[in-house]
């Protein structure tokens, strides 16, 4: 087994088996990605695993997981419950902590955030978390101007309301990274596109290194302790 | 931290514009009030809004309520520009 090569593994998360992405050594120090939800995971998937990519060249285990509903997954977003999101994320990381005998970092990003604590963690770190009403907001404004409902994705009307209701939890020990055009409080900033709102996928090298950067020293500092 | 400079405005928006759309900056920098936004640029489409509006509520400090949302107000960038002063500057 090569420890840089990219593989697709299945977790069971109790109803469906899901695909995981992996980068890196398995038996390295593992980090788990939490991708942003609906819309905003498809304009970020290459910038994540472009920090993926570098934190894994670095000594890491990365994983990133297909929420129920997403990605390769075979369930509708239409049958998908805000609880199953959450249960995906804590299937996951039993998953990670079987492959690499170690409790995982978690590493949020926007509304990932929401669904990360539910987990035996070392550490969170978090990218541009977003509150749950904000997200929504979002999706309800995507159709104002006539486009497709909620970007084309119909939630159950429960996912949504409970979506409305959510706040990333306390976790600790957390930290939080936001771009510095974000006046949100955070422990650091750094410099790049907000890729998530723009219109077409994307990908910053300078971001997907800044975030690399901070998440690896993040993640021993986590080991350490 | 609404900003009091009408130039300050502008120029946000057009980093704003340039930063949600994926425009080359030298490019929206050219842009004058008479330019055609919403309908005319392929960039510009109804998902970008909902990325336009809340990148242009965190960089101005300021709401945007849903029913001032409509085609026309990002129909150029002078009617765009004229809503964000107007919202910014009060």
């Amino acid at each position: 087994m090569s420890g840089g090569a990219l593989s697709y593994e299945r977790f069971y998360n109790g109803r469906t088996n899901e695909w995981l992405l992996r980068l890196g050594d398995p038996r390295t120090p593992p980090i788990l990605f939490v991708p942003p939800l609906f819309e905003e995971l498809n304009r970020t998937r290459a910038l994540i695993v472009a920090v993926m990519r570098r934190v894994a060249a670095e000594g890491n285990g990365c994983w990133l997981p297909d929420l129920r509903g997403t990605g390769e997954s075979l369930l509708a977003v239409e049958e998908v419950t805000w609880d199953d999101w959450r249960h995906d994320v804590s299937a996951a990381a039993g998953h990670i902590a079987k492959e690499s005998g170690k409790r995982p970092v978690m590493a949020s990003l926007r509304g990932g955030a929401l669904i990360d604590d539910g987990v035996e963690a070392i550490g969170w770190w978090r990218f541009a978390p977003a509150t749950g009403a904000a997200l929504a907001r979002d999706l309800d404004r995507a159709s104002l101007t006539g486009g497709a409902e909620w970007a084309g994705y119909p939630a159950s009307p429960g996912l949504r309301d409970a979506l409305r209701a959510s706040i990333a939890a306390d976790v600790t020990p957390l930290r939080t990274v936001r771009l510095e055009t974000d006046a949100g409080a955070a422990d650091h900033k750094v410099a790049g596109p907000a890729l998530w709102r723009r219109s077409e996928p994307g990908t910053s090298a300078e971001l997907a290194e800044a975030l690399a950067d901070d998440l690896i020293k993040w993640s021993r500092t986590c080991a350490a302790s | 931290m609404a900003l009091d400079d009408a130039t300050e405005v502008e120029d946000t928006l057009r980093a704003v514009l340039a930063d949600v759309l994926g425009l080359d900056p030298a490019r929206v920098a050219t842009f004058t009030e008479a330019t055609p936004l919403f309908g005319a640029l392929p960039e510009f489409d109804s998902l970008a809004v909902a990325g336009l509006l809340t990148e242009l509520e965190e960089r101005l400090g300021i709401l945007i309520e849903d029913h001032e949302v409509d085609a026309d107000m990002m129909e150029s960038f002078g009617a765009l520009l004229t809503f964000a002063r107007a919202k910014a500057l009060r």
